[in-house]
């Protein structure tokens, strides 16, 4: 073959192809409880970061500010749902190459650890943590509010259960009083009943006419079923995570307590609960910001699956967090390189506080300038060992 | 004070008294142990969940029958108990006495995560055995399940009494709790009554797992800690040491619990049952089957 055109073809072939940055990656650290307890959220949620890196990476990866792509990276660090865990965790991911990072799981982590960053970018007189951190799990409300450097692409719970208990309102109207069961000790479940559940079932006409609580590793749910049963309640209100769920349902199957509604935490329309009771869960209702609804949410939900995790309303925004952050590495002309750290981190802060809306599994989510998100929701219900989309509040 | 308190006070003895005996049995078995060795195994909570776990594997895998489950569960902790008597307990120096308990510490961490790996942290249903029956007694209802559960436990506690005063097993076990240094020289071979014991006490920790994973009716890791702990607490009550004691000291707990829980609620209960425990460290460290201590 002749040198010249073998030249010439080579140099036309190396002009075509994408400048690749064999040397560069984009660092995106995940963290949050993979172990313990509640385990099974930061499996799923590392399992949706692998996957959703893994397409982006399979599509190209990111373009760089120089016009070079780059591939993603990830790694799931164990933080055990534990504050001072958490903080040094964060702490060690500060330390890496990672840019920002996604988590964490649990509410009562989230809490303190953001409470060590930066309150007030560029206040120079605060000598907290400057790294953005991207929430998918933890739920509490109003978290995001603690410090700039905090993103949260977590439902509104306020919302959805205010828009369910109308919606109970409306399609039960015989339905009158309401009796709710707390978790205690998990920050998540005792916010949310006390502070939403409550609120949205008085505000929409329903009598509180109970509680019972108990902690996240009761066995033992007698004394609390019992008083549920005298007061006889037209809706029951479960605000716990799945063990102790299944444990107040199979309790209350036993005392043949039968609301005409049953309304659950969003963190238990999990497969946990199907795993653990799905016949004392037949006809649960949960708001959720995720169901297999359309085609992307199918592909994504097969993605996980095939990494060994489930989609659900938790890790799907650990999914959406890193197609989110793929758009602001590009849009905000991120280098890449060791000398930019500090200077990408920010532009990835700056770039997410800019955002007012992106594409979420269910349709556009909307971001607020506190930090939080308006996420689009659909009730389901637990119906022959899976989760069926009862009603959808946007159709 | 109106008839329904009255009637929750009794509906939460006797749900109580029914439950505990699960927590009598836990406590027999670090008794047991604390018995022949004079040693303390902190890995037996998390040993007899782990056996209760085989139980479970026999239950989604095989759709076994509830008996043998919980045969499974039972004969799993026994196999578990030899393991942990091997690496934690037959080779630790006898003149270092916190060699074994450290050890037994690292291997109640160890088993937990294990088990935590191994189940990814997701409950799992588990057989329970005439879980809808109810007994109603007046306003009082009892559960069959939990029912079931004081009867399984019961017999194991009746063949545990069979088998350490009607057998020569039992006698030799006796002997070594009483006099190591005699029993050896009489030739009994202590190392191999040491190792029975801890199958013993395993397959007792099973059937405890298992009884209290019926009763719940969903298997979990958190129950793990719970039984240490409660095991714990029994066995201080009851004496260390005194089969009996451990007895009482179930059924004690189990009732002092739900009591508490109906007078100062889920978040105050634990304090108590604490309470109860510091009064009798403080006031009959013994037990209440031990001796009065002189303090100091």
């Amino acid at each position: 073959m002749r040198l010249k055109p073998l030249l010439t073809a080579s140099a036309l072939a190396l002009a075509a192809a994408p400048a690749v940055a064999q040397d560069k990656t984009i660092n995106i650290a995940g963290f949050g409880a993979s172990s313990g307890v509640v385990g099974i959220f930061g499996q799923n949620s590392g399992a949706a970061m692998a996957a959703a890196v893994e397409k982006i990476n399979a599509e190209g990866g990111v373009t760089l500010a120089d016009g070079s792509k780059a591939m993603l990276v990830t790694q799931y660090y164990d933080d055990r749902c534990n504050a001072e865990e958490g903080i040094s965790v964060l702490r060690r991911i500060a330390s890496t190459d990672a840019v920002v990072a996604v988590g964490p799981t649990c509410s009562n982590v989230a809490e303190p650890l953001f409470g060590i960053l930066q309150a007030s970018v560029d206040d120079s007189g605060d000598t907290g943590l400057q790294f953005p951190v991207f929430t998918d799990v933890a739920i509490k409300g109003g978290l995001a509010g603690i410090s700039e450097w905090v993103f949260r692409n977590t439902p509104s719970e306020a919302t959805m259960y205010d828009e369910l208990f109308a919606w109970i309102r409306e399609t039960h109207p015989d339905a009158k009083t309401i009796y709710g069961g707390v978790e205690e000790d998990f920050a998540h479940s005792r916010f949310t009943w006390y502070s939403v559940m409550k609120t949205a079932a008085e505000k929409h006409g329903f009598e509180i006419v109970g509680e019972a609580q108990w902690l996240l590793n009761d066995t033992n749910f007698s004394n609390q079923a019992r008083g549920m049963r005298r007061a006889e309640p037209d809706v029951v209100a479960i605000s716990a995570h799945p063990f102790t769920t299944c444990g107040m349902l199979r309790e209350m199957a036993r005392q043949k307590i039968e609301p005409k509604v049953l309304v659950g935490l969003t963190s238990s329309s999990s497969l946990e609960t199907l795993t653990g009771c799905a016949n004392e869960a037949e006809g649960i209702i949960i708001p959720t910001s995720f169901a297999p609804v359309n085609d992307a949410a199918k592909a994504a939900a097969e993605a996980v699956g095939a990494k060994g995790g489930a989609l659900d309303l938790h890790s799907a925004s650990a999914w959406e967090n890193i197609m989110i952050l793929r758009d602001v590495i590009e849009a905000s002309g991120i280098e890449g390189t060791p000398e930019s750290l500090e200077e990408d981190r920010r532009k990835i802060r700056d770039g997410l506080a800019a955002l007012t809306e992106v594409n979420g599994l269910l349709g556009t989510n909307k971001r607020m300038p506190d930090g939080e998100a308006v996420k689009p929701y659909v009730f389901v219900n637990a119906a022959s060992g899976n989760w069926a989309v009862l009603h959808n509040p946007g159709s | 004070m109106d008839y329904f308190f009255f009637i929750d006070l009794i509906q939460s003895t006797v749900d109580g008294l029914l439950f505990g005996t699960t927590y009598a049995l836990i406590g027999i078995g670090f008794t047991l142990i604390f018995g022949v060795m004079r040693k303390l195994n902190l890995a037996y909570g998390a040993a007899a969940l782990a056996g209760t776990y085989i139980g479970l594997v026999m239950f989604l895998t095989f759709d076994a029958h509830p008996a043998i489950v919980f045969l499974a569960s039972a004969i799993g902790s026994g196999l578990i108990g030899l393991v942990v008597y091997l690496c934690c307990f037959r080779f630790t120096p006898e003149n270092y006495p916190m060699a074994s308990l450290l050890a037994s510490v690292g291997m109640l961490l160890f088993i937990d995560e294990v088990v935590i790996h191994a189940s990814h942290g997701l409950p799992y249903p588990y057989p329970s055995v005439f879980r809808d029956a109810i007994i109603e007694i007046g306003d009082v209802w009892v559960r069959g399940d939990l029912l079931f559960v004081f009867f399984m436990c019961v017999v194991a506690m009746g063949i545990l009494f069979w088998l350490l005063y009607r057998t020569p097993l039992g006698l030799a076990t006796r002997a070594v709790s009483q006099q190591p240094r005699a029993a050896q020289l009489c030739g009994i071979d202590v190392t191999r009554v040491n190792m029975m014991t801890f199958g013993i006490a395993g397959v007792l920790g099973g059937i405890a797992g298992a009884m209290t994973a019926a009763a719940v009716g969903v298997l979990s890791p958190v129950i793990a800690m719970g039984l240490t702990v409660k095991g714990l607490i029994v066995v201080v009550i009851g004496g260390l040491g005194f089969i009996p004691g451990a007895i009482i000291a179930g059924l004690l707990v189990g009732a002092a619990e739900n009591i508490f829980l109906l007078l100062r609620g889920v978040t105050e209960r634990d304090i108590y049952v604490m309470l109860l425990l510091f009064i009798f460290l403080t006031l009959r460290p013994g037990g209440l089957f031990g001796n009065a201590q002189s303090r100091d």
